[in-house]
């Protein structure tokens, strides 16, 4: 009973850090390619990495098409509706197997797990992604995920893009988005919500330490902005977010959304996002420099009221990206360093955390080759750093796998996969994912023999799109 | 009496012809603003700014001839241009423009202005240009000049090549080899060209231009 007590705690100390289990996902939808008549290679290298022409397609709504169109218009010739033929519906299926490189312990603390699982599938996505009417267009994606054994809401982006021309070269696309994941919203591959790795196990551990920005709000927040691009180069985007929290009552009235302090980890009125990004194109190659950052003030919750001092993280981020395309050979640089400034007046009065100011600091590089589109592989290197504070990164009793003997974040390690795509919608990949150091040490890291090297683990994954 | 009734007769027929002359202006006006749109909004995400495309992947378009490119925006359209990047890419691009569209497209990129490209290793050049010239009679390769014109700039008939990209003519030659491109006169022409010839021929080409 103790130790459950324990895991809970960890559970939600786990919850406050923002720290999903699973990897982060990403995926790309033929309901596109069905819509467009074009194939997968026009607007991904290789899903769902995109290229130049698929970033157009993204910022200007996803509403190209060639399906006939049900369609209105008043007097004047306007559209008043223009809706597909057919709904852009598409699936996805990852079935995977995990082999841990050493078994984890169970819920109770009693035993241990197997240390191979299969997930069957280990996500079941439905995805409304394509145009809505003339001007807007939306991709939302349903998921069934196997850890949760339930269905709910994943990525969404609905956004309304128009453009008009400068002069008779140079063109301004503006629009607006609603989503509920900082940075899903963005057009490279280097940001958070669909930077690498693609897909990954969701049956280990993941390190303690992350930063807002980088998923530790996905899903659970709506987010508003405004973007403008000009001439396909220079991007920049303002907007803010506020919680909206999924599956959450309030346990008294029964009213929907994050009405009381059960809840944890909730936007203080809205939380600023803004981005610049400028791409390059020359030849077969093109290269994008970009920042984004968001500033978020969060209400601890979880029993605390909703009110009074809050938690404020402050994420300023760099990314690039290289992408060279040619018609046998494709090579993808990319890579991002997120920096988070903590002021933790909540914590810090809660006695939660050792320390008022804290920092954090991820970087993730990658670089991923193609041969036709069909074999290929990536390498990625990932690290995290940061301030020590046992009260927020704490030791603990055993099996300590996800606590921190020294009160420090660091973590860093590798991803190697290999990938082989029989047809442009189907993937099969092969990941290896190996901690050098994990929440702060390389060997014994959390007090209890556990070394770093212990959390890797390979994943074998099946990934269909149709 | 009669020659006041022709006189109206004659008045309302010019204000008829000339109403009828504004509005072939006024379409031709909004059809080449309306291509434009589509052009810059659209096109330049893969051919680039004025058709100047930047990877080779996509095919120059400035000062392409007009009716060349009717004829392949309908073959996209018809689907009877089958070489792959046609499948993947512009089967679907052309499936909705209507025959207006199709024409104010290839009147714009036909009205852009042309550039040489890079010019190449000097062997591959000379040979390039022997080729274009001459042709070679022992691998049964005609002149392509005869059709495409001394200086590659094309005519209502045949293609500019000249400043196009390497990589993109090399592609469409062996298209035309193969027969993934389907056009009965450039695969007699070409089905005899070698690897390397293709290749030379392919850097001269880059190199003209105005």
């Amino acid at each position: 009973m103790k130790h459950k007590t324990w895991l809970s705690r960890l559970g939600e100390l786990v919850v406050f850090l923002g720290i999903g289990l699973a990897a982060p996902l990403a995926h790309a939808v033929p309901s596109f390619a069905r819509q467009t008549g074009m194939a997968c290679e026009a607007c991904h290298t290789v899903f769902p990495e995109l290229t130049h022409f698929g970033r157009m397609f993204k910022a200007n709504a996803y509403t190209l098409d060639n399906l006939k169109q049900v369609r209105d218009i008043d007097t004047a010739k306007q559209d008043m509706l223009s809706l597909s033929g057919l709904p852009p519906i598409s699936v996805m299926i990852q079935a995977s197997q995990t082999w841990l490189n050493s078994p984890l312990p169970d819920g109770t603390g009693a035993g241990h797990s197997q240390t191979s699982t299969t997930g069957f599938p280990q996500q079941l996505s439905i995805f409304y992604a394509g145009k809505v009417a003339p001007h807007v267009g939306a991709f939302v994606q349903l998921t069934y995920e196997n850890d949760a054994g339930t269905i709910g809401i994943d990525n969404t982006d609905i956004r309304y893009a128009n453009s008009f021309q400068l002069d008779h070269t140079n063109s301004l696309i503006y629009g607006v988005n609603v989503n509920n994941n900082p940075s899903v919203q963005d057009l490279w591959n280097s940001t958070p919500a669909w930077g690498f790795p693609y897909a990954g196990t969701n049956a280990n551990v993941s390190p303690l330490a992350g930063t807002q920005i980088d998923g530790a709000l996905a899903q659970d927040v709506a987010g508003i902005s405004v973007y403008a691009m000009w001439n396909e180069a220079l991007y920049a985007e303002v907007g803010a977010y506020r919680s909206a929290k999924q599956g959450v009552t309030n346990p008294l009235t029964g009213a929907a959304g994050p009405l009381d302090g059960t809840i944890s980890n909730v936007i203080n009125g809205a939380a600023p996002y803004g981005r610049v990004a400028y791409e390059y194109q020359w030849q077969r190659h093109d290269l994008e420099i970009g920042l984004y950052g968001a500033n978020f003030k969060l209400y601890p919750g979880g029993g605390a009221p909703l009110s009074g001092p809050v938690n404020e993280f402050r994420d300023l981020a760099e990314d690039f990206q290289y992408q060279f395309i040619g018609d046998q050979h494709i090579f993808t640089l990319n890579g991002t360093r997120i920096h988070e400034t903590m002021k933790l007046a909540a914590s810090f009065a809660a006695v939660a955390t050792d320390n008022l100011n804290d920092d954090l600091t991820t970087t993730r590089f990658t670089g991923t080759y193609y041969y036709r589109r069909k074999y290929g592989g990536s390498i990625s290197h990932f690290a995290t750093t940061g301030s020590t504070d046992a009260g927020l990164y704490p030791n603990g009793p055993a099996p300590g796998v996800i606590t921190s003997a020294n009160g420090s974040p660091d973590t860093r390690g590798w991803i190697i996969e290999a990938n082989y795509l029989p047809w442009l919608n189907t993937k099969l990949t092969l990941q290896y994912t190996t901690y050098s150091r994990f929440n702060g040490g390389s060997s014994n890291y959390d007090g209890f023999g556990r070394s770093a090297s212990a959390n890797g683990s390979t994943y074998l994954l099946f990934w269909l799109n149709f | 009496m009669k020659s006041n009734l022709m006189i109206i007769l004659g008045s309302v027929l010019a204000l008829a012809l000339q109403s009828a002359r504004a509005q072939e202006v006024d379409d031709s006006g909004a059809r080449a603003a309306a291509a434009e749109r589509i052009a810059v909004g659209t096109c330049a995400a893969c051919h680039g700014p004025r058709g100047h495309s930047y990877s080779p992947k996509f095919p120059v378009l400035a000062g392409q001839h007009a009716t060349y490119l009717v004829t392949q925006l309908q073959g996209f359209r018809a689907q009877t241009r089958g070489d792959p990047d046609a499948l993947g890419y512009m089967w679907g691009m052309a499936a909705p423009l209507d025959d207006s569209m199709i024409t104010g497209l290839a009147d714009y990129y036909a009205a852009q202005v042309p550039r040489h490209g890079p010019a190449g290793n000097p062997a591959l050049l000379a040979r390039g240009k022997s080729i274009y010239e001459n042709g070679d009679a022992a691998q049964g390769v005609p002149p392509c000049a005869a059709c495409h014109g001394a200086d590659a700039a094309g005519t209502d008939t045949y293609p500019r090549l000249a400043g196009q990209h390497v990589q993109y003519l090399v592609k469409q030659l062996r298209s035309f080899q193969n027969n993934m491109r389907n056009v009965a006169v450039m695969h007699g022409v070409a089905r005899g060209l070698q690897v390397a010839d293709v290749e030379a021929v392919a850097t001269y080409l880059q190199s003209l231009g105005p």
